[in-house]
């Protein structure tokens, strides 16, 4: 992977957008691309939830190492 | 029902497409338009996974750990550090199409005639998928030909995430979820062998993670929560027995015989349904 200060920024900071995504969609607040047009949506809050931290791990991995 | 399920989850033979088809069939008192029927799958899901859960303990417990691991470091430097990052990267794709197609296109071919047809698209895919492979194959014996191709860790992660969204072309009742990632897996390169534990490790993050999600809903729905969670039982103990069976086949067998089941299955059920029998 190709390792640069500014990619690991991008992908922290994708990773937060994805975590308050997941906070909305939990709350019942984000109604985007569900079935139901109310309440929480527990499925789609762990998928960003999920994707919040596989973007915290890239974001590791594309952090340059101090040797 | 749940023996059904468990010991065509893990065969590539659709799961799915045999839990719409043989009630029909067999004129069981199951509605696939019923709410409770995808949750009471899923419920048999999560029998399988529990038995993939604990065919795969040891290796489950390495791959967490090295997840851990590589995630803190940056770094990925063992076998089971970089098959968990594999995995990872498979699994994401499959989970975000679940999320916002699955409902969608399930409920689009949850017909019997459509499973049916499916089949046996599904079994042209394993024939497939073996003309692939074969074509890339060197030696005379089964050993021989098996032996220049790699172990589930060395393959890479585009190839992981491409496998991994190709899971989501199970949710069409009639193609197999775990068919088309042991295909995938064999044509990037993985031994047969390789390529089921692949596909099975894979398996196991999705089809639990459905399964947990939905148990609110299975609560809601005013079910035979007891009648449920012992087909479940019995799910999963098919489906440890299945996997066992798999990889002890796979060291030399290929898919071709349950391609061909498939067509054979997709023909039959298509003129059992078509003439009402």
């Amino acid at each position: 992977m190709t390792r640069s200060q500014s990619l690991a920024v991008g992908l922290g900071a994708l990773g937060v957008v994805f975590l308050l995504i997941a906070l909305l969609y939990a709350l019942g607040v984000l109604q985007i691309l569900t079935s139901s047009d109310s309440g929480p949506h527990y499925k789609h809050a762990v998928l960003f939830a999920v994707l919040a931290v596989a973007s915290f791990v890239a974001a590791n991995f594309a952090r340059p190492k101090t040797a | 029902m749940g023996l059904l399920q468990g010991a065509s989850e893990l065969f590539p033979v659709s799961s799915l497409g045999h839990a719409v088809i043989v009630p029909s069939l067999l004129h069981w008192n199951f509605k696939q338009s019923d709410p409770s029927f995808v949750p009471f799958l899923v419920l048999l899901h999560i029998g399988t996974a529990t038995a993939l859960l604990v065919l795969y303990r040891s290796q489950w417990v390495a791959i967490v750990r090295g997840f851990f691991t590589a995630a803190i470091r940056g770094q990925i430097k063992t076998d089971p550090e970089r098959l968990a990052m594999l995995l990872l990267v498979g699994t994401i794709p499959a989970a975000v199409l679940g999320v916002f197609l699955e409902s969608r296109i399930k409920s689009f071919f949850a017909s019997p005639y459509v499973a049916a047809t499916f089949l046996i698209v599904n079994g042209l895919l394993m024939l497939g998928f073996e003309v692939l492979r074969r074509r890339s194959e060197r030696g005379t014996s089964r050993s021989e030909q098996e032996s220049h191709f790699g172990d589930a860790e060395c393959i890479s992660f585009v190839a992981a995430a491409i496998v991994g969204a190709c899971q989501a072309f199970a949710f069409v009742p009639g193609i197999s979820r775990s068919g088309i990632t042991i295909g995938g897996g064999l044509i990037a390169g993985l031994r047969h062998q390789e390529a089921a534990r692949f596909s099975f490790l894979l398996a196991t993050p999705v089809i639990l993670g459905a399964g947990l999600i939905e148990i609110p809903e299975l609560l809601h729905a005013g079910i035979p929560l007891g009648e449920y969670l012992a087909a479940a039982v019995l799910s999963g103990i098919a489906a440890y027995a299945s996997a066992r069976f798999l990889l002890r086949y796979f060291k030399s067998g290929r898919l071709d015989p349950y391609g061909w089941y498939c067509i054979l299955a997709g023909l039959a059920a298509l003129a059992l349904l078509h003439f009402g029998l």
